[in-house]
């Protein structure tokens, strides 16, 4: 290391405390005025658990769809030979620059019972808003680009020529993708994942507007503070604030476990040769 | 004399002449700078002055007539500028409570709000008075492409019952959330004086449970359901319709809750909230009030002026003229302000 760092590095984090006071005080201050037994007897009544329960809910069926239809997404746009693939790309990266309040909107006209997709399947007496569907529409909508990104990042970072290899030793494709490419880009699209989970919990503007009813806990905490003010929604917040502190915890327990102690962003961590063996 | 980066540096080996603020290193320069950046962003956040500014926290449903209408009107009439914000007339109670904002002037949906949120010891004595600007009703709004649109148009024209078209199964129609919107528990109401005005007394069961999760959405999401074709009709004042270019039914002023004139017959029906509190039906009236907290007083006394006689305008945004009844502690009332209220409002 240089003699010039320790000044660097004193200057960087002297910036960086300026961002902290926005980013961490405000929820240092949520514990700092907690009113805890007020708050734990606020999260037991039954609209908070059913609150709770629809978010976990919805948030682990948007999860399995992100994995089992935006992982492979990110790998066919990493490697396939797509035509316009650019175009595709800028397609999946743009819900993240729509706002919540217009993606409701949008969801809402494709659809709601009279939409494009809703019309069709509200004749047959299926409906995809105000329900757990809806719910989980609006995280998609805001959380997969996160894990169709991050598994196209994590993908790509994997050398072609170790998936040449397998298929010179006659792997199938499928095969290379489970055996070879998966593995590496791992790292990277769990962090993703974790990313697009937190994103997921807390989607609040559309989901106010495609499913405002049955109340996931961030609909609730709106509810509550409309209705009774502050000390209505901070139990909420505080609960949502440590769920998200859990998903991050147990992202940081995986890693670790499986080898990738470094923390790794959601743009995916070159991996190493060493998750071969 | 143009100088590129390459001359400077030449120039200041050199150290030629004029250079010598120029001999600290390019690096530190650019550390310094940076260094300083975030002391430097605050300024130009602290351009505008304050003391010209009126700040009026409004219910959500006067968004229009506020930020097209009066707002603008005020600030060419007086000089000051005018800073609106829209909330839940709920909602916006709460924040002021929770001192997480401090409006000059706050204007409500319901005189409730002010008594039962912000009057009174127990609330902070932070609105002392009220006066009420003007009056609304309930209307039926829809969407005029909605396949049931030739139905409701027949209501519309008074040659259809209302409530047998609403009652069409598969016809979606949508409301307020008593929970956190006045308008929400109106319709209740609305719909159970319509059963003794019509003497049907199955008009209220086309509403379902007071929650009825297929019904109740915030404001703005109902309007942008109805508007977006996504719901056929949905229950609304007529002032937020009118802005809102939706075709229309127009209720009896025994229903509609908007004719001061039948409060008696009103007051005949109540609400109980799912927090216990009692509501009884009472016409739907807008009230301003100048809270204890109003940072600019001379302003707000200014907007609260104009606004009791904007009486115009308030007509063309499609409310109701009413007697500016003074509520609340009716000695508070600023001087400048007692000429224009007439005589005193009861609950």
């Amino acid at each position: 290391m240089s003699r010039h760092a320790k000044p660097t590095f004193l200057v960087f984090g002297f910036l960086g405390s300026f961002l902290l006071i926005d980013l961490v005080l405000p929820i240092a201050n949520l514990f700092f005025d907690a009113d805890w037994a007020s708050w734990i007897n606020a999260l037991k009544q039954p609209e908070a658990r059913q609150a709770l329960k629809i978010s976990i809910e919805s948030s682990a069926i948007s999860m399995a769809a992100m994995v089992l239809l935006g992982v492979p997404l990110g790998y066919l746009l990493a490697r396939a030979n797509l035509p316009l693939k650019r175009m595709w790309i800028s397609l999946v990266f743009l819900p993240m620059v729509v706002p919540d309040l217009a993606a409701g909107i949008l969801l809402l006209k494709t659809f709601g019972p009279y939409g494009i997709i809703g019309q069709p399947l509200d004749a047959r007496n299926i409906s995809l808003t105000n329900n757990l569907a809806g719910i989980v529409l609006a995280q998609l909508f805001v959380a997969a680009p996160f894990v169709i990104v991050s598994a196209l990042a994590g993908f790509s970072s994997v050398d072609p020529k170790l998936e040449l290899a397998a298929a010179t030793l006659g792997d199938s494709q499928w095969h290379i993708f489970r055996r070879v490419a998966l593995p590496l880009a791992w790292p990277g699209i769990a962090a993703g994942l974790t990313l697009a989970w937190i994103r997921a919990m807390g989607e609040f503007g559309s989901t106010l507007i495609v499913a405002y009813n049955p109340h996931s806990l961030p609909v609730y905490m709106w509810v509550k503070f409309e209705s009774d003010g502050l000390n209505g929604a901070l139990p909420a917040a505080f609960c949502l604030v440590v769920l998200a502190a859990c998903a991050v915890g147990a992202s940081m327990m995986l890693s670790r476990l499986t080898g990738f102690a470094d923390v790794v962003t959601p743009f995916g961590k070159a991996a190493t040769g060493e998750t071969l063996t | 004399m143009l100088r590129n980066y390459m001359d400077l540096r030449d120039a200041r080996e050199k150290g030629e002449p004029g250079m010598a603020l120029l001999t600290w290193p390019i690096k530190k320069i650019r550390i310094v700078g940076l260094t300083l950046l975030p002391f430097l962003l605050p300024v130009f956040a602290l351009g505008q002055s304050p003391d010209r500014n009126v700040s009026v926290l409004y219910a959500g449903s006067l968004a229009t007539v506020m930020e097209n209408g009066i707002g603008p009107a005020f600030a060419k009439a007086t000089g000051y500028t005018y800073q609106g914000e829209a909330q839940g007339s709920l909602g916006a109670a709460q924040l002021m409570r929770n001192r997480l904002r401090t409006p000059d002037v706050f204007v409500s949906a319901d005189p409730l709000v002010n008594t039962n949120l912000l009057m009174g010891p127990q609330n902070g004595n932070l609105v002392k008075w009220f006066v009420v600007v003007a009056s609304s009703q309930l209307v039926i709004a829809y969407n005029p492409r909605s396949r049931f649109a030739a139905k409701l148009d027949e209501a519309a024209a008074n040659k259809t019952p209302w409530y047998d078209v609403l009652a069409i199964p598969s016809l979606r129609f949508g409301r307020g959330d008593p929970t956190v919107d006045p308008k929400g528990y109106r319709t209740l109401l609305m719909f159970r004086l319509a059963a003794r005005h019509y003497h049907r007394e199955d008009i209220p069961k086309l509403l379902g449970e007071p929650l009825n999760p297929v019904q109740v959405f915030p404001e703005v999401v109902l309007l942008a359901r109805v508007e977006s074709g996504q719901f056929d009709a949905g229950i609304f004042y007529k002032h937020e319709i009118l802005a809102r270019h939706l075709p229309y039914i127009s209720l009896p002023p025994e229903v509609n809750l908007g004719d001061p004139r039948f409060s008696d017959l009103y007051a005949q029906e109540s609400y109980a909230t799912s927090s216990g509190q009692q509501i009884t039906g009472a016409p739907i009236l807008f009230t301003v009030t100048i809270p204890e907290s109003a940072r600019h007083r001379d302003a707000a006394l200014a907007f609260v002026r104009f606004l009791l006689t904007s009486g115009d305008l308030f007509r063309q945004f499609g409310f109701g003229e009413v007697e500016h009844r003074a509520g609340g502690d009716t000695t508070q009332i600023p001087t400048q302000l007692q000429s224009l209220t007439s005589g005193v409002f009861k609950l």
